[in-house]
C-alpha cells in the first residue's frame, strides 16, 4: 500500500467512526433524558398522592 | 404488541446499517479519481438527505403549532414536539455532514474547508437550527414555542437554497448526485446500490431516533402540565 492509499483508508475510518460516535452519543443522551423524564413523572405522581 | 413492533423495527434498522456498511466498504468499487476516500460519500450524502427531511418535519411541526395554538392546544403541543424533534435530530445529521464533508475534502481537494456556496449555506443552516435549539433550551416565558416556531419556519427556507446552491452557482463541491446534468451522478450500478442501501439504512435509523426524541418531548410536556396543575392545586388550597 502506498502512502496515499493508507491516508485515504485512515480518513474513511475516521469519517465512519466519528459518524457513529455522534449518532450513538446522541442516542445515549436521549436515553438519559428519557430516564430523567420517567423519574420526574414518578416523583410528581407521588407528590400528587 | 407495540413493544414488539418497535423491537422488530429496531432489529431491521440494525440489519440495514450492517448491510449498508458492508455494501459501502466491501462491495462498492473504488472510484477512479478519489479512490478509497470516496467511500465517505456513502455516509455523507445520506446524512444530508435525512437532515433535509427532518428539517422539513420541523417546518411542518412549526406550521402546525402556529396553526393550532389557539384552536386545538393538544394538537399544537404534539406539533411543537415534532418541530423540536425534527430540528434536533436534523442538527445531529447535519453535524455528521459538516464533519465527514471536510474529511473527504481534505483528501480530494487538499483543504479542509472552502467558503463556496454549498458549504457556506450548509453551515448557515446548521447555525440557524443550533440557535433554534439554544432558544428552546435557555429562553423562558409563554412565547418561547411561538418564537421557536417562527425561527423554525425561517430556518427551513435555507434548505432549498442549500439544495440548489451547486446548481445555481459555480461551486467547488461536486455536482448533484440526482437532478444534475448528464455528466453528474453515480454511473456505476454497484455504487448506486451501495448508495441506495445506505440511504435506506440512515433513513430507518433517523426515523427511529426521531420517534424516540418525539416520545421524550411528549413525556416532558406531560410532566410540565402535571407540575403546573399541582402548583395550581397548591395555590387554590392555600
Amino acid at each position: 500500500m502506498d502512502q496515499r492509499a493508507i491516508l485515504d483508508h485512515q480518513f474513511v475510518v475516521a469519517a465512519y467512526f466519528i459518524t457513529w460516535v455522534i449518532q450513538l452519543g446522541y442516542v445515549a443522551f436521549l436515553g438519559l433524558k428519557w430516564r430523567a423524564q420517567k423519574r420526574n413523572a414518578i416523583r410528581s405522581g407521588r407528590a400528587a398522592r | 404488541m407495540k413493544k414488539m413492533a418497535i423491537g422488530l423495527y429496531a432489529a431491521i434498522t440494525v440489519a440495514l446499517m450492517v448491510w449498508g456498511y458492508y455494501q459501502a466498504i466491501y462491495v462498492a468499487p473504488d472510484e477512479q479519481t478519489m479512490h478509497e476516500a470516496q467511500r465517505i460519500f456513502y455516509y455523507h450524502v445520506p446524512s444530508a438527505m435525512v437532515a433535509f427531511l427532518f428539517f422539513a418535519v420541523s417546518l411542518l411541526g412549526s406550521i402546525g403549532f402556529l396553526s393550532f395554538r389557539r384552536s386545538r392546544p393538544g394538537w399544537a403541543q404534539a406539533s411543537d414536539a415534532w418541530a423540536l424533534a425534527g430540528a434536533e435530530v436534523g442538527v445531529v445529521f447535519c453535524t455528521v455532514v459538516l464533519i465527514t464533508g471536510p474529511l473527504w475534502g481534505r483528501r480530494a481537494w487538499g483543504i479542509w474547508w472552502t467558503w463556496d456556496a454549498r458549504l457556506t449555506t450548509t453551515l448557515v443552516l446548521w447555525l440557524i437550527y443550533v440557535s433554534y435549539l439554544l432558544l428552546r433550551r435557555f429562553a423562558a416565558g409563554p412565547q418561547v414555542q411561538t418564537l421557536a416556531a417562527v425561527l423554525g419556519i425561517f430556518g427551513a427556507l435555507d434548505v432549498p437554497i442549500v439544495y440548489m446552491s451547486n446548481r445555481w452557482w459555480r461551486t467547488q463541491h461536486p455536482s448533484p448526485v440526482f437532478g444534475g446534468d448528464s455528466d453528474s451522478g453515480i454511473k456505476d450500478p454497484t455504487m448506486l446500490h451501495a448508495f441506495g442501501w445506505n440511504v435506506l439504512a440512515w433513513l430507518a435509523w433517523g426515523v427511529l431516533i426521531l420517534a424516540l426524541r418525539y416520545h421524550v418531548e411528549r413525556e416532558s410536556q406531560k410532566n410540565l402540565d402535571r407540575e403546573a396543575m399541582e402548583a395550581l392545586g397548591e395555590r387554590s388550597t392555600a
